[in-house]
Order: C-alpha cells, then structure tokens, then sequence
C-alpha cells in the first residue's frame, strides 16, 4: 500500500520541515518512505511544497500524478493542489488563510484556524507543527510519540529548547475540536 | 690540486640533455632551480606539477617526482598536491602563457589562497613551443605569428605584470622579478628562488619569481641579441626588483 | 540534518548521503565549486572535512576544482569533487588527461536540465556526457548511477574503491531529484579493502628513481602500448565490475529499461503490467560503464522488445541498441527534462507498444 502527501504553502511557513517530520515519522515506523521538496526559484516568496510517499514496499516514484492526502497552509496552495487530489482523499487546510469552500466533490476537507491557533499558542511558525497534528487524527495514528521522536530527530541540537512547543501544537493540532468550529 | 669548478646538482637528472632551443634561457632557469633545491636538501621530499608549453618536459631534466598538469592548471594541480600532502614541497615552474593567460585564475586565486607553494614563471614575451605566437606579455609593438604588425594596444591590450599582480594579492609572501642576462642577475635570481622557496617552508605564503627570459629562436635573434632585448626592452616595461616580501623587515 | 550514525537508520538526502558516504570512504580531500542541485555535498563537507582534519578547498572554478583532485590522487590519496551537468562540461579535459594518467579521481555529478544553462530541475541528459564524455582520446570511465538515497551512500563507497582498484577516474552519475530527496538510510562502515598505492604515487623520490605521471605522448608506439593497456583494463572492468537489476526477464516478452531515480517507477509499471497479465520484465542498468552488454545480447535472445525509458532524448538507448544488435526490437519513452515519467504514462504508453 502505497499513500502520498504534499505539504504545501507560502516561504517561511515550515512546509519542508513539516515534510521532513511526517517523513522521518513513518520511518520510525518501519515503513518505505520518500521526501521530495520542489526546490529552486520557486523558494522565494512563492509556494514552497514537498511530497511526501509512504509505502509498505520500496517506494517507487515520485511526482505522483494523484494525491491522497493534501495540507494547504495558504490559499495558493489550496488552489493548486486541490484538483490533483484522488476521490476520498483529505485536504486539511489553514483556514486563517484559505477561504473555507469545497469547490470539488468526494474529498474530506478539514479546515482549522491553524495560523491563529499557533499564534494562541505563542508562535505563528507553530502553524506547521500544528497541521501534523490535524494530520496523524487524519491517518488514525493511536498517539503522538512516533511524531514527536521525529521531531527530536530533526531539530538540530541548538532547535531542541522549543521541543516542548512543537509537542504542544502537535497536541493541539491532534485534539482540535473540529466539530465544535 | 685539482678544484671542482663545474658540478651538475644532483636534482638534474644524470645523461640528461637539455631539449631546449641553443641559448634560450630555460636551461639556466631549470639548473638554478636543481641547485636550490639540491641547496635546500628538498629533492627527495618534492612533488611538483609539470606545466605546458616549453616547460612540460622538465620531468625529464629534473630527478623529483612530477605530474603533467593541463594546461594553465599547474597551480590547481600544485594546490591539490600540498593539500594532500602539507609536508612535501611543491612547486609550479610555468611559462607566462600558462602562468598568466589560461591559468591566470588558477594562479592568482593560489596567492589569494595563500597557498604554501612556490612558483616560477618564465616571461619570454611569447608563445615558444607553438612557434612564437602573441601571449600575455608580449611587448606593444612586437611582431609575432599572430601579430605580424606589431601589437598594438587598438587590437590587442596591454601586458600583463605579473610579479606585480601576485604581489597585490594578500596571500603572497614573496614576488620578485628577476632577469638571467648578466652574471650578477643570474645570482640575484638564484636568491629570489630561494626565497620564494624558503617562504613555502617556512609556512608563510606564496612565493612567486617572474623570470625575465630570452626565446633567440621565435623572436630571431642570436642569444646576445635576445638578452639586449631583455635588458633595453622588457626590462623597460618588466622592470625587475622584489614587489613583495613579508619577511624582509624580519630577522631570520 | 539528523545525526549520521554508522549503523542507524536516518533521514537524509541523497546529496547528504554522498557527502557522508565519502568521508566514511576516507575521502582525504574535497574541492569544489558551488552548483545547483548539488551544493549541499560541498556545504556539508566544508564543516565536516574540517572537523576530520581532511582538506576542503573552495575552488575558484570546476576546471580549477577537478585539477586539484588529479594533483591529490597523483600522490595516491583518495580525493573527489563533486559538480554538476554545465559545469561537468568544464571538466572534460581534466577527465581525459586522468584517464590516461590512471589517476583515481572520484567525480560526483548530479544532473540538472540542459543544454546550456538549463535549469535545475532533474534530468537524465549527461549520460553520453559521463559515459562518452566530451574529453579528446581514447578512453573510458566508470559511471555508477543509483537510484534510491540508500545507493547514494553504497556506491559512493563503491566509487572509491573502483577508482583506486583499477585507478581509473569513476563518476557517480546521480540527478537533481537523487540529490534532493530524502529516505531512510543505513550507513555501514566502508566495506573495502584499502589499495596499496607505493608502486606508483608521487611521494618525492626518496631512494627510488623519480616518477613521472604525464599525458604528453610523444613516442608514437609506446603511446599506442599504453593505450592498449588501457583498454586491456578496460575489459577486465567489464568482466569484473559489471552490476544491474533484473527481475520477471525470465518469461519475459517485454523489458522495460531505465536508469537512475526514472527506474523506480518503471519498477512500479513492470509491477502492475505484471498484475495485468502482460509478460514484463525490468532491467536496470547499475554500472552505465561497464554496461551489461553480454547479459542484454543473452535476453534479447528470446525478448522481443525492449523499452527504453529515460529523462532524455535517448542516449543509453545507443548502448542497448549495440548489446541488442538486431536481435529485438527496441523502442523509447522519452521525455526531455523535468521529473521521472509517472507510472501511469509508462503504463499506457507500454500497452500501446504491445
């Protein structure tokens, strides 16, 4: 079984980082998997997105055609990725900064207040860390702790005061009400 | 009482026979360098590029262990060598074609590096091996293969200095240029390869010597000729003396 | 990026993974000069080398840059620098001159778009550049060409040790998204014998004669003696050191081909069209030089076509076709620059062709 995700959104939101995370923690796992970030001009102002492509089996390639699961942190990526996503697949989306609408049919969409709940939290760079969350109820993970060892894996030793933040949105994000919005 | 006057260094390679050109001056440049490095007791513990041009054959005069750079790369290659291995010595003997035109950049970014390694070049204001073309030092108004009206600075620039160059570059600790036309410059060039040696060895930078010399052949001249153009000529434009020495407000 | 620990698995990008590989292979010495998409090799070696005590030079250039490694590898240390496609292209007359000098330089190319400047997105368009090359002679390099992050590390070490075995220059052949993406990795201690390099290396002549390691070939048949040991080195690499991945090919009507990161989804097409019903076979070429001319000549025996895919016009396309020799058919699925093909296209394009 094979199951890709993009993780999309503006420079300086964290997205690659976010990939590397929810990349590290399938690993942590046992299973395949593949990060792939678009890299280059693109960097600078625009959207920055990598692809995440987890597998039971050696992962074969990237680029996939299809999408199963898609996190939008901002509009352009909402709009971008949305048509490539699969019928069933799950967009969770920043609703700080996507406008909430379901302009195709068949795919479970998530919005949540990710920016200003990050900003709630202390730190909108949080926004990131906040949608793994959102993302591990998503794929039914029973708990955090495979996604909070990769976090210890992949902030560098001067990055490991905020541990216990990131631990927090990822909480945060994991028990978001999304019912009650 | 018999007195040696005459002893070929032990860094020249024995039975060997110059394949120079009669009275060109690379055979005098090549026995002062066997002699400072025979001097220095350095032969044995010396890796050096081989560059191009008329030089590329000094694996065959000089009993060191060489490698054939390409062309204009001798001071890469030189720089690669003492990288590896900081404790032999390492030194570049190039013409000015190589020195200062296709290896310009590796030459002077050697210097910049502050590289610990000692280079010579030979200017003999032409391209010798490939039958006296236009190079980087070739005087305004000399007639070659490739400037057969004479350089002009309209068409072609201006020559480069290069002991100048490498002197303006931080890293150097030595530049000088010296010329072999008379006795008494032949020593004086015999001290600035020394010291351009000793600079190495004594961990302080790069140490460079621009050797004035003669090519009778590509320019037509006989080498008495060759070297009253070096004298009343080059040295007009290339005016020998020491551009840069770190040390010499130093006691040793 | 993570810790890289020899025995635990971690995340890391190919690039990463080659930089690493080549410390733990006992690379002595790094030069280079910055190029997208592989600039992450020389940034990570610039604090690693120093920590080691190893040497690390920003070149001023690439041609500067692989002069540099023919200078260290003259002395017999293990050196290599690491580029990419227009600035490989600078680097061909240094590859030729160490060919014939028999130098073990180690050269990490990971492809991006071209011609010319391209850009840097993948693309597999250096093939004949790494295989051929654009160097003068006559002469051969190794190439290996990995496709997953796990291969970047287990052939960067094999790199080094074929280079210094046969001291014949051996280019990593990656591309950009080889050197960009990130999987797990295990880094095992380097699993070679070190080469005994004092028959030949340039150490200053101390009670030997002095040696000299030059190109200029003045003497027309010691030249031509040389070449031919050359090529009789040549052909002991082929019979020795020749490595691919096949599975299905034993009934197999079709084979599909490709190389490097491509090769993964064509994996997934044999995969599926397998599924399908369809006689599919997969074989993947691991060493582009030597290539596997002899075990292709034997398939194409009883295959009755081959499908070459690749992230370029067709150019190992050339190679199969040669081992091949008219015994099947070969056709291609090209696409000129960017990404790998997606399975899907592959797919349908393949049953287009049965």
């Amino acid at each position: 079984m094979e199951k890709n995700f993009i993780i999309a959104g503006f420079g300086g939101q964290g997205v690659l980082l976010a990939g590397e995370v929810l990349a590290n923690a399938f690993m942590l796992a046992d299973k395949h998997v593949t990060w792939y970030p678009s890299y280059g001009a693109e960097m600078r102002g625009g959207t920055v997105n990598c692809e995440i492509v987890m597998s039971d089996e050696e992962v074969s390639a990237v680029n996939k055609k299809d999408l199963d699961f898609l996190v939008a942190l901002n509009q352009l990526s909402f709009d971008k990725f949305l048509p490539k996503l699969k019928k069933g697949a799950t967009v969770i989306a920043n609703s700080t900064l996507v406008k909430k609408s379901q302009p195709i049919e068949g795919i479970n969409y998530v919005f949540a207040p990710l920016s200003e709940l990050a900003t709630e939290l202390g730190n909108v760079k949080m926004t990131n860390i906040l949608s793994l969350g959102l993302l591990a109820k998503e794929l039914g993970f029973e708990n955090l702790e495979l996604l909070e060892q990769a976090l210890d894996n992949v902030l560098p030793p001067h990055r490991k005061n905020l541990l216990p933040l990131n631990f927090k949105a990822l909480k945060l994000g994991y028990t978001y009400d999304l019912v009650k919005q | 009482m018999a007195v040696q006057t005459f002893k070929v260094p032990d860094s020249i390679k024995k039975d060997m026979r110059y394949s120079f050109c009669p009275g060109c001056d690379h055979g005098v440049a090549v026995r002062l360098v066997a002699e400072v490095l025979d001097e220095l007791g350095l032969r044995e513990n010396t890796v050096a590029p081989a560059s191009i041009g008329c030089s590329v054959c000094l694996y065959d005069f000089l009993d060191i262990d060489m490698v054939e750079a390409p062309h204009g790369r001798a001071l890469a290659s030189a720089t690669g060598i003492k990288r590896a291995h900081p404790e032999k010595f390492v030194f570049t003997y190039q013409g000015d074609g190589d020195f200062a035109s296709i290896g310009l950049a590796e030459s002077l970014h050697a210097a910049l590096r502050g590289e610990k390694l000692s280079a010579i070049c030979i200017n003999n204001t032409t391209y010798g091996m490939t039958g006296g073309q236009m190079g980087p030092t070739s005087l305004i108004g000399q007639v070659t293969t490739t400037s057969t009206m004479g350089r002009t600075v309209e068409n072609y620039g201006y020559p480069i200095k290069i002991a100048e160059h490498v002197a303006l570059c931080d890293g150097t600790a030595y530049s000088a240029r010296v010329s072999l036309d008379t006795v008494a410059n032949i020593r004086k060039a015999k001290q600035a390869i020394k010291k351009a040696f000793e600079v190495q060895l004594k961990g302080l930078g790069f140490g460079f010597v621009e050797i004035l010399s003669t090519c009778p052949t590509n320019w037509h001249m006989t080498p008495q000729q060759a070297h009253e153009r070096v004298r009343n000529e080059m040295m007009k434009v290339f005016v020998p003396g020491v551009y840069k020495d770190i040390t010499a407000n130093k006691q040793d | 990026m993570a810790e890289l620990t020899i025995g635990k698995k971690i995340l890391t990008k190919g690039n990463y993974a080659i930089a690493h590989a080549a410390v733990l292979a006992g690379c002595e010495c790094y030069f280079g000069y910055p190029i997208t998409p592989q600039s992450e090799i020389g940034e990570y070696l610039s604090v690693k080398m120093q920590e080691e005590g190893r040497a690390f030079v920003c070149a001023e250039s690439e041609l500067s840059a692989i002069n540099m490694v023919m200078g260290a590898c003259s002395t017999g240390a293990k050196a290599m620098t690491s580029s990419s496609s227009c600035a490989v292209a600078l680097m061909q007359e240094a590859i030729a001159c160490a060919c014939t000098d028999e130098l073990p330089v180690v050269l990490i190319s990971v492809m991006r778009g071209g011609p010319g400047l391209g850009y840097i997105y993948p693309s597999q368009g250096d093939y004949n550049q790494a295989t051929i090359t654009g160097g003068n002679g006559d002469f051969r390099t190794i190439v290996l060409a990995p496709s997953t992050v796990q291969e970047c590390v287990d052939l960067t070490y094999k790199a080094f040790h074929l280079a210094h075995k046969y001291r014949n220059p051996t280019i990593l052949l990656a591309d950009g998204l080889m050197g960009q993406m990130m999987e797990p990795v295990e880094f095992k201690p380097y699993p070679y014998e070190e080469i005994d390099h004092s028959d030949w290396a340039l150490t200053g002549a101390k009670g030997r004669p002095a040696r000299s390691i030059k190109s200029l070939g003045v003497d027309v048949d010691k030249q031509c003696e040389h070449i031919k040991n050359l090529f009789a080195k040549y052909k002991k690499i082929e019979e020795n050191e020749t490595e691919w991945e096949e599975f299905d090919t034993e009934d197999a009507d079709i084979i599909l081909m490709s190389f490097g990161s491509p090769s993964r989804g064509v994996k997934s097409a044999v995969k599926e069209l397998r599924k399908q019903g369809l006689k599919v076979g997969f074989f993947r070429p691991i060493t582009l030089f030597p290539f596997p001319h002899k075990r292709l000549a034997e398939l194409a025996q009883r295959v009755k076509k081959f499908v070459v895919i690749e992230i370029n016009m067709g150019q190992m396309v050339r190679d199969v076709r040669l081992a091949v020799n008219g015994a099947a058919k070969v056709e291609q699925i090209n696409k000129p620059v960017g990404a790998p093909i997606d399975v899907e296209t592959i797919i349908e394009e393949v049953k287009r062709m049965i």
